[in-house]
């Protein structure tokens, strides 16, 4: 990597996190100037947090583009010049759920789950859910690109299903599972899915990538819904057969 | 703080572990990157190890309180426009500055020869989630059915997938799961738990969540909807 590639990384980042943390503060502030009104106590330990977060997702997102992104690339690389389709649904399932353990919304969620839920639905629960639950959209998703079927037959019946289980499932899963579809797909997954995917859709000439090779990221958000829908549900019948058994 | 640091620490490695065993795996089965390419990785893990282990410590410490602060705050003032402005203006100011939506919408301006310019469509996404969040807030507060409203949503949304034109579809689904990055996520979530833990009768499980996911719907539906409209 050139000097001035790095450079051009580091600029780019450093102006997405700036981008990213403004909002947050502008809103922070009015409302501290129109509302809050909070002591400076509380004010100095928001600020160092956030600060201290903005270092963080620079660092992280920095790593990613300079380190993560070219391997995502020989990834697809190599995935597009295999012949084993089998295989590119083994890795795709692997990286999908490696990548999610690792994203950091994720984890936050979990971790608020847990709290909010006074420690009755465990972080690593939820954690692993969602991990499976990308796993096999990631798998599946390779499927759908080698066999070209369209997006629309796994999306639809999806979110079909997804209506049911927001009946059937617990009620408390419901909402948690809704959120988990938002936040599987963050940086990680961005750079090593997509490449995936991409590798993928480029193997066979003549493929557009707009439609074959992006369409994953909507499995990847539809996956960990299901997962967790499905987890509330299996929570409420275990519960049901405890009141009939007691 | 440095205590909440060393608490993070054992959680970031657990993390990050499982993802740089495989790729190390892979480089040495499969993809048998050049050696460059695979040092570059290995301090890109170094950067985002650490970067992780402060971010995660930086939400816990300063962002979450901040959102609980807002959210309980506006759940004081009750007062339905002031929530749903703040609402949107939330969910429209993080997503267009979110980094993911840039990428999203350049990789999609560049895919389509030009035809949907990047700009726009990041403007047109976050007034998407802009929206839904407001719809999401407005839910917390009065209450009414998270199944109900979710499945007319995704009911919306299944219907306006049969009528946009094919080549939208992928786009529509990636635009709105790709607006929940690393900050706003945590944000809206602790703003919602706040408002939920201060008005009376709402369960912090029922209530507190949901948003991320609705915020995700939004711009699904509007994008199809656009498309739609497009043919």
């Amino acid at each position: 990597m050139t000097e001035s590639a790095l450079l051009a990384d580091i600029l780019r980042t450093a102006r997405g996190v700036a981008l990213a943390v403004f909002p947050l503060a502008a809103l922070f502030a009015v409302f501290q100037a129109l509302f809050l009104r909070l002591p400076r106590l509380e004010i100095t330990r928001i600020a160092i947090g956030t600060l201290l977060a903005a270092v963080g997702l620079f660092l992280f997102l920095l790593g990613v583009a300079v380190g993560f992104m070219p391997f995502g690339k020989a990834i697809g690389e190599a995935v597009g010049a295999m012949p084993q389709q089998w295989l590119v649904v083994l890795f795709g399932a692997a990286l999908g759920f490696v990548t999610t353990w690792g994203e950091p919304a994720v984890r936050v969620l979990a971790d608020q789950v847990e709290q909010a839920s006074a420690g009755a639905i465990r972080q690593g629960l939820v954690l692993l859910a969602m991990c499976i639950g990308v796993a096999v959209a990631v798998g599946l998703g390779m499927l759908r690109i080698a066999y070209e079927l369209p997006l629309v037959w796994m999306l639809v019946p999806g979110y079909v299903l997804v209506i049911a289980l927001v009946w059937m499932s617990d009620r408390g899963f419901v909402a948690i599972a809704v959120d988990s579809g938002g936040v599987a797909t963050g940086p990680l997954a961005n750079t090593f899915l997509l490449a995936l995917a991409l590798g993928a859709s480029g193997a066979v000439a003549g493929r557009d990538p707009l439609t074959h090779g992006l369409g994953l990221v909507a499995l990847i958000s539809l996956a960990p819904i299901i997962a967790l829908m499905v987890l509330g549900f299996i929570v409420r019948l275990k519960e049901r057969s405890t009141e009939v058994g007691s | 703080m440095l205590t909440l640091l060393k608490l993070k620490l054992p959680e970031t490695l657990k993390a990050v572990a499982p993802l740089i065993t495989v790729i190390t795996f892979l480089q040495f089965t499969v993809v048998g990157a050049s050696a460059d390419v695979f040092l570059q990785f290995l301090a890109g893990a170094a950067l985002v190890t650490v970067g992780l282990l402060l971010l995660l410590t930086g939400i816990d410490f300063g962002i979450l309180p901040m959102g609980r602060f807002i959210g309980g705050k506006l759940a004081e003032k009750n007062s339905i426009p002031l929530l749903l402005v703040v609402a949107f203006a939330l969910g429209f100011a993080t997503t267009a500055a979110e980094p993911d939506v840039l990428v999203l919408a350049g990789q999609v301006d560049e895919a389509s020869q030009g035809a949907l310019r990047q700009q726009p469509l990041v403007y047109l996404i976050s007034a998407g989630v802009g929206l839904s969040v407001a719809i999401a807030f407005y839910r917390v507060v009065r209450g009414f059915s998270m199944r109900a409203l979710l499945t007319v949503l995704l009911a919306l949304m299944i219907v306006s997938t049969f009528a946009a034109p094919a080549g939208w579809i992928p786009l529509a689904y990636d635009a709105g799961s790709v607006t929940t990055g690393a900050l706003t996520g945590p944000v809206v979530l602790a703003v919602a738990l706040g408002v939920s833990a201060v008005i009376a009768g709402r369960s912090a499980v029922n209530d507190g969540f949901g948003l991320l996911g609705i915020a995700s719907i939004g711009p699904i539906i509007l994008i199809l909807i656009i498309g739609v409209l497009a043919r």
